[in-house]
């Protein structure tokens, strides 16, 4: 858009606005104003006198609208786009993650204080602070239990749920005046089930405690039950998980669970029954019972939600803003479009129209020169980005897993990988390597130095030599074949032959498998590149214990964390776990993971190891959005890089 | 004409009935499924199993195709779609008159502009103006939507600021219809290629009428220019610009995909578009259906109006 010269525009002008008057006129008549609905018109200088009131309008990610308001959410609605930039502003999580860019936790804006832990890592206890749901009612520890009532019976609902985790390694939940405390089943690391597990909560009100439209608040028997009192049995069978409730308590909560949901737009127990719900978010009495600083005053099917503060809100930074307004937008340039024409507050800059490249990641470039009135900063998630070898894959002539299982041929294969030179020059400098299972950017204490001076830094040479020592005949630019099975750990004749399919998200991302394609030719790696849908591509990567025929996938978005804030990658790389797409196997690495969940080790031995050990393909990770903020609207920045925003930061200046 | 009718309508229901049931089994053959669709890289196999095992996935095709049909036809039910959190029909229901009123509005548009244009080239024949409107027929129709879009948007949007960058924002038809200014630039952008493409039919059809035997007769009597013009030429040149209208109704009830994309107003275009690449297949099986419908309609609809314009087609 931003390319489009101005001899071409005087040319078209013409002839286009004589036909346009005609329909204009038609229509409504034009006047001379602009259609800016944005509330601070043109772009002044940042500084001035804060301003209470107006009203900032937000750009949904392109069509990444919120359809989900209950803050329990099943995999199906689980998105950045429900949660953190939608239900969080309305209903808090117990603990509030994100200080400035780091993803540590902030007790100042948590529901409750830090975990503290005892007996033996055993029993974890915290202690409410003095925040008001908006009908009255005090958050207190019996809304934790709440929450845990209904875990405990659905969790199979529940996205994050993971084997092991919350509800399994939770004994009990007690609420006793303003003190909570979980007695687990087992030791725990501390930092493990505070990132990971207490992470999860959200505190329900008893006004939510009904399951029937018209019931008094508090109606069922769940949320005022013991956790010990909601008892399930459950039986697993070829046709997936049952789980059954036995005791009236846990058959409240389930009624709970179901009418929640449905009053959310989704009925469990029939999907397909018509339901329109999503039509009352912003007028059903249910939604407005909320503890955060925000309630929800309209929403639209289509993903516009407005957003008025709430005024009994108790935490310490009160909404400033008058209104905030998410706006759906069908595709970035139609965003963009709209950012130019003053519409939007807070934005983002499409990939394409980035006229500067960023001086480094973390220090924004020049603005495109039609949005001088903005400052500009890339996002960047708390995740990392890669794709899998296929290490039970039956392609390549049967070789290709057992090629994938060699650590030598991996090694070579990341070797070619130049992380530093695609950023600066297919992502322009806005995006972070990766280098590991540990994000490197944003900065945090998490990150060893190990991981983070990046122990396979492109080399051709040293990828070649790997290949020829371990019996390969390498053909540059051709297909190398395996010369000496003894060497080669697979048998001879077996030629490094790959597909690779992968989600073309535009230019960028099309450069960028380009690019590396022939990286990789120069060892004589041929890699055959297809294209597919994102839903396909994570459709074909999928665990496949017997074998299967896909080789390496690449779905573009790697790992986020959230609300797994702890980065230590039992969902990904532990044996047989449900993410881990490439069905890397590996039992130091098993050893290392279960000693930084239920032990009190740090990540690094765990990071360390696979930043070397190489379970997938390690590749740069471009930044989640480059936000543009109008100038005149403060607090956008710093950005939470567990993707949450905070407008209640948000504010005016003159 | 009634044996007529009930011989097409039975053959509309084969019609539609197969291409349900080819999407229905194209749909089933994509990689990961529903399941993995809908619940992204995070699903593990037993909340695959779950989600098969809730939604019917589990079951065999023919049996699943008989649950959609059995569904379909008593309850009018077309599914749910996880992705959009609503009924496929309710979906349906908030585009499509989304869709109608920019489509119909812009093809109206077209018609009246372009029946005009075909007929003034044909009295201006092998003159200037013949040749500027050609020429600018020709442009209109290799334009690439999004490119016009976005030009328009540049120009009268940005620079000029007499209309928004995007479509009305309205979910309902009276809200859009609301906020005429800013239907100017989308309608402008979809009529400005069917005009190209009418205008060029009009003006071949016309020419043809009017080397016929009955406006030679009809000057022989002494009709006046006008007469012959309007009276004799046009409605018979007007039949080739039925038959368009009626192929055009899949296109709007279809949607128009880049245009919706470009104004930011999604529509019927749209959202069979994203549940094709989403795998939503409820949402993909129910587009698919009403654009199959519209088809046969539109087809139906052409070949009748062909026979009130030209009353020496009879149907038997």
């Amino acid at each position: 858009m931003a390319a489009v010269g101005s001899r071409r525009r005087g040319a078209l002008k013409g002839a286009a606005a004589v036909a346009l008057m005609v329909l204009c006129l038609a229509a409504a008549g034009c006047g001379g104003g602009g259609s800016s609905s944005g509330s601070s018109g043109s772009s002044t200088t940042a500084s001035g006198t804060p301003q209470q009131g107006g009203t900032a309008y937000f750009a949904e990610g392109a069509q990444a609208v919120p359809n989900f308001i209950f803050p329990f959410m099943s995999l199906a609605f689980f998105s950045v786009t429900n949660g953190p930039q939608f239900q969080q502003l309305m209903y808090r999580p117990l603990l509030w993650f994100g200080k400035g860019t780091s993803p540590a936790l902030n007790p100042a804006l948590s529901l409750a204080t830090p975990p503290k832990y005892s007996n033996g890592n055993r029993t974890v206890t915290m202690t409410m602070k003095p925040y008001k749901f908006s009908n009255g009612e005090t958050v207190t520890a019996q809304d934790v239990v709440f929450w845990m009532n209904i875990l405990k019976v659905e969790y199979t609902n529940w996205a994050a749920y993971a084997a092991g985790g919350m509800p399994d390694d939770v004994k009990d939940v007690t609420a006793k005046g303003n003190t909570i405390t979980m007695t687990l089943t087992g030791p725990t690391n501390p930092y493990w089930f505070t990132y990971n597990e207490v992470s999860q909560i959200t505190p329900f009100p008893m006004a939510w405690d009904i399951s029937k439209t018209g019931q008094k608040a508090g109606g069922e028997a769940c949320g005022h039950a013991t956790y010990a009192s909601v008892t399930t049995t459950k039986s697993t069978s070829k046709s997936g998980t049952t789980v059954t409730p036995t005791s009236a308590a846990a058959k409240s909560c389930v009624a709970v669970y179901t009418y929640l949901s449905r009053q959310s737009g989704y009925d469990p127990a029939n999907p397909k029954k018509t339901n329109n719900s999503l039509k009352t978010y912003a007028t059903n009495p249910l939604w407005q019972v909320v503890d955060g600083p925000w309630h929800l005053t309209k929403f639209t099917t289509n993903g516009l939600a407005e957003f008025k503060p709430n005024p009994t809100y108790s935490g310490p930074v009160k909404p400033k803003l008058a209104a905030f307004v998410e706006l759906p937008y069908t595709s970035t340039g139609a965003e963009f479009n709209a950012l130019v024409g003053g519409k939007i507050d807070v934005g983002y800059l499409p990939s394409e129209d980035v006229t500067s490249p960023a001086r480094s990641p973390l220090e924004a470039g020049a603005n495109n020169p039609r949005l001088s009135g903005f400052a500009l900063e890339a996002w960047y998630p708390w995740g990392i980005n890669y794709f899998p070898y296929n290490f039970n894959s039956t392609g390549d002539g049967g070789n290709a897993g057992k090629i994938f299982k060699q650590l030598y041929f991996r090694q070579a294969f990341q070797l070619l990988v130049d992380q530093p030179l695609y950023l600066k020059k297919i992502f322009k400098n806005y995006g972070v390597p990766t280098y590991g299972p540990v994000p490197v950017l944003p900065k945090n204490s998490f990150a060893t130095a190990e991981e983070q001076s990046n122990p396979y830094a492109y080399n051709v040479q040293k990828a070649t030599s790997l290949l020829t020592s371990h019996g390969w005949k390498v053909v540059k630019n051709g297909v190398s074949t395996c010369s000496d099975a003894a060497k080669c750990g697979v048998p001879a004749g077996a030629k490094l032959d790959f597909t690779l399919q992968y989600v073309n998200n535009g230019p960028a991302e099309q450069q960028l498998m380009q690019a590396q394609v022939a990286s990789w030719a120069q060892a004589g790696i041929k890699i055959s590149l297809t294209t597919a849908t994102f839903d396909t591509v994570i459709g074909n990567a999928t665990p496949c214990p017997g074998g299967c025929s896909w080789e390496l996938e690449n779905w573009g978005g790697g790992w986020v964390f959230s609300p797994d804030y702890y980065p230590s990658g039992e969902e990904l790389f532990q044996t047989g776990a449900g993410s881990n797409s490439g069905s890397y196997s590996d039992k130091t690495n098993d050893a290392n993971i279960k000693a930084t969940n239920f032990g009190n080790a740090t990540l690094a031995t765990y990071e360390n190891y696979l930043a070397k050990n190489l379970p997938v393909v390690w590749q740069p990770n471009q930044a989640f959005q480059i936000t543009e903020a109008r100038k005149t609207l403060q607090g956008v920045f710093p950005q939470n890089p567990l993707l949450s925003i905070n407008p209640e930061n948000w504010y005016f200046t003159k | 004409m009634t044996g007529y009718l009930v011989r097409r309508i039975g053959q509309a229901i084969i019609v539609v009935f197969g291409v349900t049931l080819l999407v229905f089994l194209l749909a089933h053959v994509i990689p990961g499924g529903a399941a993995k669709a809908a619940l992204g890289p995070r699903a593990t196999a037993i909340q695959i199993q779950d989600f098969n095992r809730t939604n019917g996935y589990d079951l065999p095709i023919w049996h699943q195709f008989y649950n959609y049909c059995r569904g379909l036809i008593l309850h009018f039910n077309l599914g749910y779609s996880y992705k959009k959190n609503q009924s496929v029909w309710a979906l349906i229901q908030e585009n499509l008159p989304k869709t109608l009123v920019l489509v119909g509005i812009s093809t109206a548009f077209a018609v009246i502009v372009a029946v005009p244009l075909g007929v003034l080239q044909v009295v201006r024949r092998n003159k200037p103006i013949d040749y500027v409107l050609t020429g600018a027929s020709f442009v209109g129709y290799a334009m690439p939507a999004f490119l016009l879009g976005q030009l328009l948007i540049l120009y009268f949007a940005i620079d000029l600021h007499w209309f928004s960058t995007e479509a009305p924002q309205a979910t309902t038809v009276a809200g859009i219809l609301s906020d005429p200014r800013g239907l100017v630039l989308p309608v402008f952008s979809l009529a400005a290629i069917t005009i190209a493409a009418f205008s060029r039919y009009m003006r071949s059809s016309m020419m043809e009428a009017m080397t016929e035997d009955y406006v030679r007769t009809a000057r022989a009597k002494g009709a006046g220019e006008g007469r012959v013009l309007f009276r004799h030429a046009l409605r018979n040149a007007l039949i080739p610009i039925i038959t368009l209208l009626g192929l055009s109704l899949p296109g709007i009830v279809g949607g128009a995909l880049i245009t919706e994309t470009v104004f930011n107003y999604p529509g019927m275009g749209l959202l069979a578009y994203n549940s094709a690449l989403n795998n939503d297949v409820p949402l993909l099986l129910g587009t698919t259906f009403v654009a199959t419908l519209a088809t046969v309609v539109g087809s139906l609809l052409a070949d009748i109006f062909y026979a009130i314009a030209d009353p020496r087609v009879r149907y038997a």
